[in-house]
C-alpha cells in the first residue's frame, strides 16, 4: 500500500513536470530537427533560438508585462489595504453595509461588464494602451476581503489605542504601526495579483491590438503569425516567460501557499 | 472621518471600473449596437433572439457543461487522493506540494501551446509514442474529434488545477485537530477507514467551496479551448471542430470582439451567463451542502 502510494505520487508529479520539461527541451532544438524524431533529450541550439527571440520585440513586451504587473500590484495593495484597515479597525456608521458591499462585489464575474468596460476605456481615450489592463486591478474585491480578514487577526487594537493616546496622527499610525505588522499579508497578496495579471490573457486580447502594447501572453500567442513558424523559438520565448515566475514561486512558496488557501479555509 | 476617507479609493475605483461597466453593459444588452453607428433600443429582443433563435448558444452551453462534468469530478477525487497521500508523508511533503502547484501558476498560453503540440496529429508526441509502441497504426486526430477535443480541454484543466485542489485539501487537513486522529487510532481505526469516516466528513466545507468555485470558474472557461485552437498550428479555428470546443465565454468574446462587433447581443450573452452562474452555483451549493445534513 505504502509503495503504491509512492509510485502514484511520483507518477503524478512527473506528469505535472513533464510539459515544462518538454518546453525547455524543445527550446534547445533547431526548428526543423524537432519533427525528425521524438525530442526527449536536450540539443544544442538554445543559444540560436534565444537570439531569434531577442531579435523580435521580446524585451519591449517583457517590459510591458512588468510595468502592468508591478503597477497593478501597487494599486491593488493601496486600495485594498486602506479599505481593509477602515473596515477591520474602525467603528463607524455604514461599516456593516461596506462589509456586505465588499462581499457582494466578489460575486460579480468581471466578464459581465467586459463590453461596457472596453467602451468606457475608449471613451476616456485610453482604449488601445496598457491602462485598461491595469485599471481592473484598482478595485480588487478579493484583495479587499483578504485585507479585512488579515488585519482583523494580525493587528492588535491596544496598539492602535496607545498610538492614538500618544498623539500619533491617523495616517501616521497606518504607515508606521500597521504597515510593518501586515507585511506578510501584503506579500501574499502581491504575489497573487502579480501572477494573475502576468498570466491574464482574455482582457489584453480584447483591449490591445497594437503590437507596441502587447503583453507576454498576447505576444507569444501571436508570434507564429508574424515570423516563419519557428516552434523552437516560440518554446524558448515561452520558457523565458514561465521559468522566472516558477523560480519566484519556488523561492516564495510559503507566502504563496498562504495566499492560495486564504479564501478557502475560512469560507 | 478617517475610515470614510480610507474606504474612498476602493469605492471610487469600484464604481468607475467595475460597477459602471456592469450597468452600462446591461443597458447595451437592451439595445442593438455595433460600436460605431446609432444605438437603437430594442428592449428584450436580444435575450429573446439568444434563447430562441441561436442554437449555437445552446451548443456552447452544452459543451461547457460537458467539459465541466469531465474535469470537476476528476480534479476533486484526484486532488483529494493526492492531498491525503502527501499529508501522510513524513518527508517530502513540501516538495510534492510545490511540484504539483507549478502548473497552476503557469500562464495558460504556455499550457495551450504545449498541449496542442502534444496532441498534434502529425508531429505530436502522444501520437509518436503510441505509434512507436505499436498501440496504433497511425496517428489519431485528437483535436478534430468532437469527444477527444473536449477530453483534451478537460485534461488541460485537470492538469492545471490538480495542484491547487491538493493544496486546498491539505490546508483543510492541517486544520483538523491532531487529537481526532489520535483518538481514532486508539479506537482501532486505520488507513482507509479513518479517511472515509473522519477525514472526509471534516473536509465537507472545503469540498463545497471547491465545487462551487469550480462551477463558477468552469462556466467561464475560455483560455484553455481558445489557446488550444489558436496556438501551435497558427490556424485560428473558432470553436474547434464543428464548434464542439466552443464555450459560452468564447462565443461571447467572438460575437463582440473577434468575428463580430455585436455589442448589444454579446452583452445579452454575458448577462444570461451571469444568471446561469448564479443559478448553477446555488444548485451546486445545495447539492453539495445537502449531503452534510444526511450525515
Amino acid at each position: 500500500m505504502k509503495k503504491l502510494m509512492w509510485v502514484c505520487l511520483i507518477l503524478i508529479s512527473i506528469l505535472s513536470l513533464f510539459p515544462f520539461y518538454m518546453m525547455i527541451v524543445m527550446s534547445t532544438y533547431f526548428n526543423e530537427d524537432l519533427f525528425k524524431g521524438i525530442p526527449l533529450l536536450p540539443s544544442d541550439y538554445l543559444f540560436e533560438n534565444l537570439k531569434t527571440v531577442f531579435k523580435s520585440d521580446f524585451l519591449r513586451v517583457y517590459g510591458n508585462s512588468l510595468v502592468v504587473s508591478i503597477t497593478s500590484v501597487a494599486l491593488a495593495l493601496f486600495t485594498s489595504t486602506l479599505i481593509g484597515y477602515a473596515i477591520a479597525k474602525f467603528k463607524f456608521r455604514g461599516r456593516n453595509f461596506l462589509q456586505i458591499f465588499v462581499i457582494l462585489t466578489m460575486m460579480v464575474p468581471t466578464q459581465v461588464g467586459l463590453i461596457g468596460y472596453i467602451i468606457e476605456m475608449r471613451h476616456i481615450g485610453v482604449g488601445n494602451t496598457l491602462w485598461p489592463i491595469i485599471f481592473v486591478w484598482m478595485a480588487f474585491p478579493f484583495g479587499a476581503f483578504f485585507m479585512i480578514q488579515f488585519m482583523r487577526d494580525a493587528v492588535p487594537n491596544d496598539l492602535l489605542e496607545c498610538a492614538r493616546i500618544d498623539g500619533c496622527s491617523e495616517p501616521g499610525i497606518l504607515l508606521r504601526i500597521v504597515l510593518p505588522i501586515i507585511k506578510p499579508g501584503l506579500a501574499t497578496m502581491a504575489t497573487m495579483v502579480f501572477l494573475w495579471s502576468w498570466n491574464n490573457y482574455l482582457l489584453p486580447l480584447v483591449t490591445i491590438n497594437k503590437s507596441d502594447w502587447f503583453t507576454l501572453p498576447l505576444f507569444i500567442s501571436n508570434l507564429g503569425m508574424v515570423h516563419r513558424t519557428d516552434y523552437a523559438a516560440r518554446m524558448a520565448a515561452l520558457a523565458m516567460t514561465t521559468v522566472p515566475v516558477l523560480i519566484l514561486f519556488i523561492l516564495g512558496s510559503r507566502t504563496f501557499m498562504k495566499g492560495l488557501t486564504a479564501g478557502a479555509v475560512k469560507g | 472621518m478617517w475610515p470614510y476617507l480610507f474606504a474612498l479609493p476602493f469605492i471610487l475605483s469600484y464604481a468607475a471600473f467595475q460597477l459602471y461597466p456592469v450597468l452600462y453593459s446591461f443597458y447595451l444588452s437592451l439595445s442593438d449596437w455595433n460600436g460605431i453607428g446609432e444605438k437603437t433600443f430594442v428592449g428584450l429582443r436580444n435575450y429573446v433572439d439568444l434563447l430562441t433563435k441561436d442554437p449555437l448558444f445552446y451548443k456552447s452551453l452544452w459543451n461547457t457543461l460537458i467539459m465541466m462534468a469531465m474535469f470537476i469530478p476528476i480534479t476533486l477525487i484526484l486532488g483529494l487522493l493526492l492531498a491525503y497521500w502527501t499529508f501522510q508523508l513524513t518527508r517530502g511533503r513540501k516538495f510534492f506540494q510545490t511540484v504539483n502547484v507549478l502548473p497552476y501558476i503557469t500562464t495558460p498560453v504556455a499550457i495551450g501551446f504545449i498541449f496542442s503540440y502534444l496532441f498534434d496529429w502529425q508531429t505530436g508526441l502522444i501520437n509518436l509514442i503510441f505509434v512507436k509502441l505499436g498501440l496504433m497504426q497511425e496517428g489519431f486526430y485528437w483535436l478534430q474529434d468532437p469527444w477527444t477535443s473536449r477530453a483534451v480541454i478537460a485534461l488541460m484543466v485537470v492538469w492545471r488545477n490538480l495542484g491547487y485542489f491538493m493544496v486546498i485539501f491539505m490546508a483543510g487537513m492541517t486544520a483538523v485537530p491532531q487529537d481526532v486522529y489520535e483518538a481514532a487510532k486508539v479506537d482501532g481505526s486505520t488507513g482507509f477507514h479513518t479517511f472515509r469516516h473522519i477525514t472526509m466528513p471534516l473536509l465537507r466545507n472545503i469540498s463545497v467551496f471547491l465545487i462551487v468555485t469550480s462551477v463558477i470558474n468552469g462556466l467561464q472557461l475560455f483560455d484553455e479551448p481558445k489557446l488550444l485552437y489558436g496556438g501551435w498550428s497558427g490556424s485560428v479555428q473558432v470553436g474547434g471542430p464543428d464548434n464542439t470546443a466552443l464555450t459560452v465565454i468564447w462565443k461571447f468574446v467572438d460575437e463582440s470582439f473577434i468575428s463580430n462587433t455585436r455589442f448589444g447581443y454579446a452583452s445579452a450573452i454575458a448577462y444570461t451567463l451571469f444568471v446561469l452562474i448564479v443559478f448553477f452555483s446555488i444548485i451546486s451549493y445545495r447539492l453539495s451542502a445537502q449531503k452534510e445534513d444526511k450525515r
